[in-house]
């Protein structure tokens, strides 16, 4: 079996990654718009659990306090991931890939590459909203050593959030429209990563299963250091979302090669 | 009317003719709305309201949503596109022909997912919507309104490609905030976000003010809803209308 | 009673221009195009007519303009009686118009049910249409790709199913914005014949934008020459050829591999052996005289005389439009 090359692998997609940052910067009023969106999800967000808030005293409950400030952080990773799946509908369907395939990169490291540039520069450009909302909301914020981790963290987890939806993306070998593959994706990722409420308000069993699954690893682990920023917590994100990237970095380059296959073999 | 029909009848028959791509989309967004309800069926199992919001209004609503995006996407899907159509140049064949432009715009896709939209509203507001007998009758008229709403404001925001080239993918996101807004409780706007979602983005009438009128329903709501539904309309027609005679070099 | 008529046509386009930032927005600057700078000509019932010119000459702009879609800035135009831009749906019904870039048939739909559809919308009673449809059927040879859906069919099939789609409500004149575009050159052809013939049984006006100046040799009658918004000739076909090239094109086949002929007005053109191609200005040499002197060197297989082909012709045109 040939070595694979790793060294140059790895200089193509950070390459691939600066094209997915210059291509971001330059659609300005798409980076608005996403901005604008934030501002807009937070503002329903913070009515919402606002308006919780004064009814879960009464019944009981009690929301953590701080819970704007980690919605803050899932909304601001899962608006930074760029959709990636489209890319790879779109190439696919309609056979960009096989010129891709005559690059000394392989075409789905390229993709992920270009599409973390891409996060990068949205992450960058939502932080302000990120920091009017935590700023101006009423909870106490963990020190500046844990925003490291959370930023790290952050970027990661939208990695992973990248390798889901690319996931769904490459079902575009085998289905005309990966809509409804990504809308599934998406659904899982915001109800088992927790995207409105930490996984832990769920019932037992459920809750233990979200905690497990890379959707977790997406979203709640990143976002779970901002309410429980001691160091136990910050270890096991990281070591989920290291997990997860690995796992699911396998299991897209298996489905490609079986969906690469199949579009060579009988095309589309 | 009929030439509307017939082209409508034609894009549905083409979205169902690969079964395999329609079984996906269709139990696609099944289990997609699924995911929502349970999200907020475990929520409401917690917290129990939402200033008076319980969970069969939340289903009510969610249904009302589901139903009103399924039914534009299958009888009007063409709305999804109509900015990228107009970008594209593709009403210059529309023009050399004698019809309306617009109505064969959105005649022109019928996207199958909508279905699995349409059929999980139905059951929605069947066995979860706590609705009762008599409030059959209205139904029809609140969906009717819902959707030349939601349809009014698609209209609306595509048109915005007559002026601005960047506009195809802001008028999609401007569907996806009125989508976003109708998600949520609708007990929680107030101040400046309840201005918002009964002006810019109407999701205060295509679905909160619905289930204020099936919960209590009353003349002036019943009213209101009628009047949004026409001036929603009329504002889409003035844009269009506006927007091609640009387009025309007028 | 014209087909068409133009009178001082003119159609300016405004853009804003960019690159100034914010300035944009508080003070807009416009810069100013004009397409069309007062264009006038008449086309009378059944005539075939090329509207040709280099690219933003302002043949498209025509088009659109006389088929309703867009509003002229200036001056005035009929087409069968009824001004474009104002009685958009009446003339429709009488018009066919075939965008060449710009299909106007349901891709996923099979061929008979855009036909079905198109019956609908130009109103057509069933009966009639059928009728229609099954004769252009025939002379098209639609019958094998009536059941596939349009994007399944080739480049030539489907501008086939185009051109019918355009004459199936029976209309009195025929638009078409580059129909052979794309085409391979059996393809071309089949569509150039079958144009003609249906213009001849059904006494149709034909206008036709093109860039292939076989499309205009093989299909019109008379050219329409325009540049810069401007119209620079407006001649019949053969007159066109005739008047901006004095000259004729022989061709000599030899046994000899070389064939030299020294003559006044006569220039030689780079060919293959055994052949030779002389450019003949008939202003300072008269024909036979040059196959006299051809003929009096001996070996000479066979000659052809023709006239230059319409592209130097064309070229020949925008040159001299260029140089105005």
């Amino acid at each position: 079996m040939k070595p694979t090359p790793l060294w140059p692998w790895l200089r193509g997609t950070c390459a691939m990654a600066r094209v997915g940052v210059a291509a971001t910067l330059s659609a300005r009023t798409v980076l608005l718009g996403r901005a604008l969106f934030y501002l807009l999800v937070m503002t329903v967000l913070t009515r919402f659990w606002t308006t919780v808030a004064h009814e879960t005293s009464a019944a009981g409950i009690t929301l953590p306090a701080g819970i704007l400030a980690y919605v803050a952080i899932t909304e601001w990773i899962a608006l930074s991931v760029p959709a990636i799946h489209l890319r790879l509908e779109d190439d696919i369907r309609f056979g960009a890939v096989e010129a891709h395939l005559l690059r000394p990169i392989p075409y789905l490291l390229g993709q992920i590459g270009q599409t973390i540039g891409a996060m990068l520069v949205r992450l960058a450009l939502l932080s302000p909203g990120l920091g009017v909302v935590l700023l101006t909301g009423e909870s106490m914020l963990p020190p500046i050593t844990a925003w490291l981790s959370i930023i790290a963290l952050a970027v990661l987890g939208g990695t992973v959030h990248i390798l889901l939806i690319a996931l769904a993306g490459l079902s575009a070998f085998w289905v005309r429209r990966t809509v409804a593959a990504y809308l599934v994706m998406q659904k899982a990722i915001f109800l088992l990563g927790g995207l409105f409420i930490p996984v832990t308000f769920y019932p037992d069993w459920l809750a233990r299963f979200a905690r497990g699954s890379p959707f977790a690893a997406s979203l709640y682990w990143p976002a779970i250091v901002v309410l429980q920023p001691d160091q136990s917590t910050v270890v096991m994100a990281f070591l989920a979302v290291f997990a997860w990237i690995v796992a699911l970095s396998l299991l897209c380059a298996a489905i490609w090669h079986a969906g690469l296959h199949r579009l060579l073999t009988q095309g589309i | 009317m009929l030439l509307y029909i017939a082209e409508i009848v034609a894009a549905i028959r083409i979205s169902l003719a690969d079964r395999t791509n329609f079984t996906v989309l269709f139990s696609g967004m099944v289990l997609n709305n699924g995911f929502v309800l349970l999200m907020w069926f475990m929520f409401f199992a917690g917290f129990r309201s939402v200033h008076g919001w319980q969970r069969a209004d939340m289903a009510l609503q969610i249904g009302i949503l589901a139903i009103t995006f399924g039914a534009a996407t299958v009888f009007a899907g063409g709305y999804r596109d109509m900015a990228a159509a107009i970008l594209r140049g593709d009403l210059d064949a529309r023009l050399t022909q004698p019809s309306a432009v617009l109505p064969r715009l959105l005649a022109q896709e019928s996207g199958p997912h909508g279905w699995g939209d349409i059929l999980v509203g139905v059951l929605l507001l069947a066995f979860a919507a706590a609705l009762r007998w008599q409030d059959l009758p209205a139904l029809p008229f609140i969906l009717a309104g819902s959707l030349a709403i939601f349809i009014a404001s698609g209209v609306l925001f595509s048109s915005l490609a007559f002026w601005a080239g960047g506009a195809r993918s802001f008028a999609r996101d401007l569907v996806e905030f009125i989508l976003l807004f109708g998600s949520w409780p609708g007990s929680i706007w107030s101040g400046a976000t309840r201005l918002v979602v009964y002006t810019l983005l109407p999701a205060g009438f295509v679905v909160v003010l619905p289930v204020h009128f099936l919960r209590a329903p009353s003349l002036v709501e019943g009213g209101l809803l009628m009047a949004a539904a026409l001036t929603y309309a009329a504002l889409a027609w003035a844009a269009f209308t506006t927007g091609l005679r640009r387009y025309r070099g007028a | 009673m014209s087909a068409i008529t133009v009178r001082d046509l003119r159609k300016q386009f405004r853009y804003a221009k960019s690159g100034r930032g914010l300035r944009n927005l508080i003070a807009p600057q416009y810069t100013n195009i004009d397409a069309l700078g007062g264009i006038s000509f008449t086309i009378a019932p059944g005539e075939r007519v090329a509207l040709i010119g280099p690219n933003g000459a302002g043949k498209s702009t025509t088009l659109k303009i006389l088929t309703g879609i867009l509003l002229p800035s200036g001056g005035n135009a009929t087409v069968l009686g009824l001004t474009p831009w104002q009685d958009r749906m009446a003339l429709a019904r009488r018009i066919g118009v075939v965008f060449g870039q710009r299909p106007q048939l349901w891709s996923e739909l099979p061929v008979r049910q855009s036909f079905a559809l198109l019956r609908r919308i130009y109103a057509q009673d069933a009966a009639p249409f059928a009728t229609r449809l099954d004769a252009l059927s025939e002379r098209f040879d639609l019958a094998p790709l009536m059941a596939q859906p349009v994007n399944r069919l080739s480049l030539g099939q489907r501008m086939r199913c185009e051109v019918v789609a355009s004459l199936l409500h029976k209309p009195d004149v025929l638009f078409l914005d580059e129909p052979t575009i794309g085409l391979d050159i059996t393809a071309k052809t089949t569509i150039r014949d079958l144009i003609n013939a249906q213009a001849q049984s059904d006494g149709l006006t034909v206008v036709l934008t093109s860039h292939d100046t076989r499309d205009i040799e093989l299909v019109c009658e008379r050219v329409i020459v325009v540049n810069a918004g401007r119209i620079v000739v407006d001649q019949a076909t053969e007159t066109l050829r005739r008047r901006f090239l004095a000259r004729k094109l022989v061709t000599l086949r030899s046994a000899a591999p070389a064939i030299t002929l020294d003559l006044p007005g006569v220039s030689a053109r780079p060919a293959e052996p055994h052949i030779a191609m002389l450019d003949v200005d008939t202003r300072i040499a008269r024909i036979d005289s040059v196959v006299a002197a051809a003929l009096s060197l001996g070996g000479i297989e066979d000659i052809t005389i023709e006239d230059p082909p319409m592209e130097e012709v064309i070229h020949e045109i925008y040159a001299a439009a260029s140089a105005r």
